[in-house]
């Protein structure tokens, strides 16, 4: 049968007369997240499932550095979005919401919502939480003796010109000092007096306050003791350093990072795109990935072993040390931060 | 119009059209983006404003992080002036025969990436390193930390800069001449009023030209400061990329790209007033 003009018109008018989720079954979507390990291990327990089950659904996974970049990808493709999904951090995410580049989705279209924690929704962002991480102290079990369980131990003389920061605005920066301020009698998160206070002692001690490429680097090719980081990647990059790197949740407590998953507004697929968004969401991704780079999952239905539970934030007795961070509200007074923090951290030697 | 000068138009065009494309048009649009309203949380409003050009001209840090950059860049290509211009002077009179063996050596830095050249500082300069141990097994207790703040990054940059510098200094001893030399040692002159009064003045265009080049590249210099910087320096690449990827404040970070572009300007207009004055 050759192709003829009226045959390709015929199956074309056939494909738009199909129904809705028929058609998402020949469909192609492009989901842009976090590069590098992050991708290593998303691909594999999320997105590769998601492929088997729905064969029709080409999925492109396109790897961003930050959510900075993801929002620059969003403003520059308002009028033709080539992204279908997108994580990204939740205050970079309210920029988006604020700027009508997310769609909202709803319980209809996304059963997987109604399993989902209540702190997944952040009122203003119309986009649900994907991953929970969380802010840990990072060491090296080789210099660091004995093992560090408060805040405090970067205090320590000892461990002068040995610690490795992101300092602010990078948000382990701003968490880094919400947690001193707390640690040294700070009760209010948007009052971080006492934390300046604490930190402008602690600069002269500090090597780098712009670790490149970042903390767990540092400590695990020995330039550095003492860093902050992350939860799932200080757990995973831990497990992989043969002792050079360790991941601790301090005794007083730590603070949540959420990162959401959006759907693009004119997405061209966005069944599909909300049928990989159910997925993602699912209480069988959302365990698959805890399992494997432990951050915490938001679907209270995730069935995750004791071992992995452990290696995250997520028990009961942990989430209750935590510091209850509007990272919206913290949005707000980030640039005042910014400028103290030049002004009373970066000007100690 | 004559038909020469209609011809050289007309070839000109397509370069100039694709200059307005990719350049002009993208400076206007940053032009337009540092007059955006923006919310505390890097949302775009839209909207036209002063407000962050008002922020800009009234907050001190933002004078001081022009003046430290300038400053900076000023230093480091002064730095790199004095160690690439006896490198250049030296490859400049050796034999032909060796010269383009020697220029090659010169250059091949630039085979390696810049960002491979700062980890490598980074490993010299660190507190295990190279130069500290020196230090150290001379007797010195504690060596001055040289990485992860201002000294690392000048170290870093008039490496990086040298080959440039180097290049362009040959390209520009055109004028430099033995037999002046030789009349002038004839005359009585010792070495170094030779090398002051006659080897200086002729190498001149090539000093300009390096420092020009120099200056330019340290001033926009992004990836050495923030790797060697610790955190601690404050230069104009770095700022602007902190404003656009970290605080997503783009207004900001537009005008400050303006800013430098001003500062080029005005560094490519001293370039053309001096050149013509020595010439």
């Amino acid at each position: 049968m050759r192709p003829t003009r009226r045959r390709l018109l015929a199956a074309g008018a056939a494909t738009l007369a199909m129904p809705a989720i028929a058609r998402a079954q020949q469909a192609s979507i492009t989901i842009a997240a976090y590069a590098g390990i992050f991708q290593d291990n998303y691909e594999p327990t999320v997105v590769e499932p998601f492929r088997r089950a729905n064969p029709g659904i080409k999925v492109t996974y396109f790897s961003m550095g930050n959510s900075a970049q993801a929002l620059g990808q969003l403003r520059a493709q308002k009028a033709n979005p080539q992204v279908d999904c997108v994580m990204m951090d939740v205050s970079v995410a309210k920029a988006a919401s604020d700027e009508g580049l997310f769609e909202a989705v709803d319980k209809a279209s996304v059963p997987a919502l109604a399993d989902l924690s209540p702190r997944a929704f952040t009122p203003g962002v119309a986009a649900p939480a994907v991953t929970f991480d969380n802010l840990v102290m990072l060491y090296s079990p080789e210099r660091v003796k004995p093992a560090p369980t408060s805040w405090k131990a970067f205090w320590d003389p000892k461990y002068k010109e040995q610690i490795a920061i992101a300092g602010v605005p990078d948000i382990v920066g701003l968490g880094f000092l919400m947690m001193a301020n707390k640690t040294f009698g700070g009760d209010d998160y948007r009052k971080l007096d006492k934390g300046f206070e604490a930190v402008a002692k602690l600069a002269p001690s500090v090597l780098s306050w712009d670790p490149k490429p970042d903390a767990y680097t540092f400590i695990t090719n020995g330039t550095a003791s003492l860093g902050v980081g992350w939860n799932a990647r200080g757990q995973l990059y831990s497990a992989q350093s043969n002792g050079k790197l360790a991941a601790v949740l301090p005794d007083e407590g730590s603070l949540f990072q959420i990162n959401v998953l959006g759907l693009v507004k004119g997405s061209k697929q966005p069944d599909a795109a909300r049928a990989f968004m159910n997925h993602a969401l699912g209480a069988e991704a959302q365990a698959a990935f805890t399992e494997r780079m432990f951050y915490a999952p938001v679907n209270l239905k995730a069935k995750v072993s004791a071992a992995a539970l452990a290696k995250t934030a997520a028990s009961p007795e942990r989430m209750a040390q935590m510091l209850p961070v509007d990272w919206l509200e913290v949005a707000k007074f980030r640039e005042s931060v910014t400028e103290q923090w030049r002004r009373r951290v970066l000007t100690r030697r | 119009m004559p038909i020469a000068s209609r011809l050289a138009l007309a070839l000109l065009l397509p370069a100039l059209l694709v200059n307005l494309a990719v350049f002009l048009v993208p400076m206007g649009n940053l032009a337009l983006l540092s007059f955006q309203q923006a919310s505390a949380g890097g949302a775009l409003l839209g909207g036209f404003t002063f407000a962050t050009w008002a922020k800009m001209f009234g907050d001190v840090f933002y004078a001081e992080l022009v003046l430290d950059s300038v400053t900076i860049a000023l230093s480091i290509t002064a730095l790199t002036l004095l160690c690439a211009y006896p490198i250049a002077l030296f490859i400049y009179r050796t034999p032909e025969r060796w010269k383009n063996l020697l220029i090659v050596a010169c250059v091949s830095p630039l085979l390696v990436s810049a960002v491979v050249r700062t980890y490598g500082w980074m490993v010299i300069l660190g507190d295990g390193g190279l130069v500290a141990s020196i230090l150290r097994g001379l007797g010195m207790v504690k060596p001055p930390r040289m990485v992860f703040n201002t000294t690392g990054v000048v170290i870093g940059l008039v490496e990086i800069l040298m080959p440039y510098m180097i290049l362009a200094l040959i390209a520009g001893f055109g004028r430099l001449n033995a037999s002046l030399e030789e009349a002038a040692a004839s005359l009585g002159a010792r070495p170094f009023t030779v090398f002051r009064r006659i080897v200086v003045p002729l190498t001149l265009p090539g000093i300009m030209l390096g420092c020009l080049l120099a200056f330019v590249l340290a001033v926009s210099s992004f990836i050495t400061p923030k790797l060697l910087g610790g955190g601690r320096v404050f230069l104009l690449a770095t700022e602007i990329y902190d404003q656009a990827i970290v605080t997503l404040n783009w207004p900001v970070a537009a005008a400050l790209s303006l800013v430098v572009l001003v500062i080029f300007g005005i560094a490519l207009l001293l370039y053309g007033r001096l050149s013509r004055a020595i010439a």
